[in-house]
Parts: C-alpha cells; structure tokens; sequence
C-alpha cells in the first residue's frame, strides 16, 4: 500500500549532497519551492532546472528513483491540466465545441502549472532522499531555534516527528499483520465501490489506533524511565557542525535565487 | 547499606468504572526486600501477581500508596532525587519495538546518555563500551527493525548500560522472544553481573531464567509468598504447584522419587544434579 510513496524515503549513497548539514539542505529546499513561485515564465525553468538536475547528479539518487515519486501525484496533475484547459479565459480559441472552449492561455498554463507540480515534488524528494530522518529532525531543531523565545516547542515537535518516523514501519507492519487477520474472518478490502471500501477499512483503523495509543504509552514509560525531561540540558551524541562544503552550499543557493530574482524583475 | 530497600510497600491502582464511581485496586500489599550491590535477583510470578507494578517502583514511575522504596539510598518518593534513581537504576521493557525512541542502533543507546547531559566524546565512549558488553557492536549502524526481537532487547539493555547503572531492571524482556534470543539476553544479563557487578532484578514468569539467580522472590495477589535461594523456592514444589507454577521437570521428579521414598535430598534443579544424587544413593544400597 505504501510502497511508491518515495517522499519521506531515504536513500542511503555517499555523495556530497547526502554530506550537506541539514539545515543547508532545508534552507535549500525552501529556496527551491519559492523559486518555483517567483517565476513567471517559461525562462525561469532554465536556471530551475541547472540547479535540480545538478544536484540530481551530484546525490547519486538514480533519477528512476525520483521519477517513482512522482508517479502517485499523476492524478492530481491530470485534473490541474483539465481545470486549466477549459476554464482559463482568453481570446486565442483553438477548438470550441458545445461549452467546452480551449484556448492557448489555457494551454500555456496548463503546461506551466504541471511543470511546477512536477519539479516541486521531485524537488523536495531529494531532501528526504538524501537525509535521514534523524539528521532531518535534528536540523529542524537547530534551525528553528530562533523561534524558542517565542515559546515554540522546537525540541519537542522534533522530537515528536522524529519518533513518528520511527514508527512508520512498525505501524505499516501492524496493519498488514491486521489486514490479513481480518481477510481470514472474512472481511474484504478488495472488491465493492469506493463507499463500501471506506467502510471496509473501519475494522482495520479501529485496532491500528488502539494499538498506536498503547504503543505511545509504552514508549512515553521507557522515555521517562530513561531520565528524558524534554529539551533543556540534553547534550547531543552527534551534534550538527558547519564545514567548509555547507558554506559553498549556502552560497551556491544564495546566487541561484538572486538569479531566479533577477529574472522575475526583468520580466524574463 | 543495600542497594534496593523495600519496606512494607503497598499500592492501589485507582480506576472508575462505568458509571464513574471510583474503584480501587490494591496490587501490592505489603512487599518488602532488600537487596545487596552484585546480587542477581527473580521476582517470579504470573499475569496479575503485581510483580510488574512493583518493577516500576524500583524506577520511580510509580510511588508506593503505603512504605517506602529506598534506591542507593534515595527515597523513589522524593521528587528530586527521581532522576538519579532513575540513572542509578536502569529499566528494560517487555516489548522491545515500544521502548526504542531512535532510527539508528548507536543513537539508540545514545539517547539515555544525551538525556543526562553527558558531553559528546564521552556518549561515544559509553555507546561503544555498552554496545561491545552486550554483543552488538557489529550493528551499531543498522535500523532497529531490521534486528531480531533478541537483538533489540540486547539494544535496550545497552542502552540502560550507557547510563552508567548500578542496577539493572528487567521486566520480562523475554516475554515476546524466541528461545534463542531469550537464551542471549538471559546471558547478558548473568554476564554483566558478574563481569561489572551490576546487580540484576530479573522479573520473569519463566522458570528456567531464575535456577541461576542468588535469590527468587515468588509473587502472588500482590504478596510475596515465597522467597529464599533457587534451591530452598523449588524444594517447596507442593506450595508452587498450589501457585500453578512450574517448577523444572528435574526437580519435579526428583520430588516424586522422594515421594515414593528414595532418599532424594532437596533443591535439585538440573538433570547432572539429579544423576549424580542418583549414583549417590544407588552406592549406599549397594554398600
């Protein structure tokens, strides 16, 4: 069920960008989504897709790998191209047939609009490609410090994300193990409409949810038991440093979205 | 002094039941125990005996309705003194999936250590040492759910050992494993007992983990019905087989063979101990 979901994944490679300290890598990939919306022209895919395909290159992330995660949001491209096909206004019709119009504005966005869709989500795969959830985490915590005075929990959201990655596979597990104890009673998860597969799954959610809270009880017992009090005057067995690489990086990404800027101002 | 004192515990679970009125529960009654540095101890008993309960007051995650717990000294009702009980007096848990907090072994053991502010060349030391005693150094770098149910209690205990404990805590850890993994985490335990002289509370329904133990506590309702050496709690088959609980096949039989009237001595409990008494006695006939 959960198998093509390759966002959240981690693909373990030794390469320069697996290196980066995470925190470059998440400035990085907010850079990237806000490039992709500083754009407004077919020009600014040209800087946009240097910076992706290189840093493509240089993880080592076989790209049939990040093509796989873009597969599950087909769907969804496929109904934003309809939606802009036939319902954006303009004044250069190609076909008119009954009510249906189509026009090249509706077209140029159509295609621009998937583009975006499509270097979007294989962008931000390369974050979760080429960290672990640990070193992910652990950089959201040191990265977001600044917003601790303002009495956000940043320790204990990490904390808490970290550990609901944890249990990803654990709880996948859990509900196959229940899936098939409920097929052999006899209930059916395959056949039937979609209302009636909904329904189908209750059986299965209830006792993943019981089991889930039990689980979280278990742990929270065995954290505590372990002398964990939240944030303050924990040390760190592998704490984030900046090298050299991590500079050249935050520059590299400074430049690319001065660049993207740049071409938004003259209208390129 | 000893290192776990107990004195006249008693506990009561409060609960409500469907109609809100308030219920009570008493799952200890009046346990008492004390036990020295170095000793490996089983608390024996079935589902519902108290014995887990009472495993949570050596750690301080629960407080005793009635007596007091000392650990190291340390009163467990003591807010204060509560993480340093909990650093000297280390827990393992039944479930080895439920008390893993990290996705990769050594941080995994790491996470105690970080937890008490150890400084970081110092957690790598430790995570090393604990990882090394309890055979799981070759896996310092895998996911916790690629190992067996063995390996990830030999995990959890490392983790307690990185921690520097006085004393280690097992509350059925090999209540969910295979025979095998039961056997290793069994022998880590009797190791690290007698190699660093961790003491040891083993809490187990099994009686094959305690014949090796310096002192067996037999739980039920809540008491303590039984207590002494391996040797003393098993000679007392009759009143364990009132507690429907097992006592090893050996000493059953030696229990019947005395019943019948050979002259079998008391506190067998492993079969070379049996033939050797057997030759024994098959001599002064002879004689």
């Amino acid at each position: 069920m959960f198998k093509d979901i390759t966002l959240g994944q981690y693909y373990p490679a030794d390469s320069v960008i697996h290196r980066l300290d995470p925190r470059v890598k998440l400035l990085g990939t907010l850079v990237y989504i806000a490039s992709l919306f500083i754009g407004k022209t077919f020009f600014t895919f040209i800087p946009i897709s240097v910076f992706l395909v290189a840093v493509i290159i240089l993880s080592k992330v076989p790209v049939s790998f990040i093509l796989r995660g873009i597969k599950p949001i087909i769907p969804l491209l496929i109904i934003s191209v309809i939606f802009n096909l036939i319902l954006t206004p303009g004044d250069s019709v190609i076909v008119h047939f009954w009510i249906i119009t189509i026009n090249w504005e509706g077209v140029w966005l159509a295609v621009f609009i998937a583009a975006r869709l499509a270097y979007l989500v294989a962008g931000s795969s390369i974050l979760t490609l080429t960290t672990t959830p640990t070193r992910l985490t652990d950089g959201m915590e040191k990265g977001l410090r600044f917003l601790k005075p303002l009495k956000v929990p940043v320790h204990e959201m990490a904390m808490m994300m970290s550990i609901a990655l944890r249990f990803i596979p654990i709880l996948t597990e859990e509900t196959d193990k229940i899936k098939k104890a409920q097929m052999a009673r006899g209930a059916d998860f395959e056949s039937g409409n979609i209302m009636k597969r909904v329904k189908a799954m209750i059986p299965l959610l209830v006792p993943l949810f019981v089991s889930a809270f039990r689980r979280a009880n278990d742990l929270a017992t065995a954290m505590e038991a372990r002398c964990y009090s939240g944030g303050d005057g924990r040390t760190k067995m592998k704490p984030l440093m900046y090298t050299v690489h991590d500079f050249i990086a935050y520059g590299i990404i400074g430049a690319y979205l001065a660049s993207v800027i740049v071409m938004r101002v003259f209208g390129l | 002094m000893p290192i776990i004192d107990v004195k006249h515990i008693a506990y009561d679970y409060e609960n409500r039941d469907e109609e809100g009125r308030e219920i009570s529960y008493r799952a200890l009654d009046d346990v008492t125990m004390e036990v020295q540095e170095g000793d490996f101890i089983a608390v024996l008993g079935h589902n519902g005996s108290g014995k887990s309960t009472f495993a949570k007051h050596l750690n301080a995650l629960l407080v005793p309705s009635e007596g007091t717990v000392y650990i190291c000294g340390m009163d467990t009702a003591d807010s204060g003194s509560v993480p340093d009980i909990r650093e000297s007096a280390g827990m393992v848990f039944q479930n080895p999936d439920n008390q893993m907090v990290a996705s990769v072994v050594d941080e995994e053991v790491g996470f105690g250590p970080e937890n008490i502010g150890v400084p970081t060349p110092e957690i790598w030391k430790r995570v090393e040492v604990a990882l090394e005693a309890v055979g799981m150094y070759a896996y310092k770098d895998s996911s916790p759910t690629r190992l067996s149910g063995g390996q990830k209690q030999r995990v959890a205990i490392a983790g307690i050992l990185a921690m520097n404990p006085k004393c280690i805590i097992a509350d059925e850890p090999t209540a969910m494993l295979d025979p095998k993994g039961r056997a290793d985490v069994i022998n880590v335990l009797h190791r690290l007992n007698e190699d660093q002289n961790v003491t040891v509370i083993l809490i187990t329904h099994n009686m094959e983990e305690v014949t090796d133990a310096d002192r067996v506590f037999v739980m039920e309702g809540g008491k303590v019905v039984l207590h002494g050496t391996p040797e003393e709690v098993f000679s007392e088959v009759e009143v364990m087989q009132k507690l429907r609980l097992d006592v090893p096949e050996v000493t059953k039989l030696a229990f019947e063979l005395k019943k019948r009237g050979l002259p079998v001595r008391d506190g067998i409990l492993t079969r070379e101990e049996l033939v050797k008494e057997l030759k024994r006695i098959h001599g002064t006939y002879n004689a």
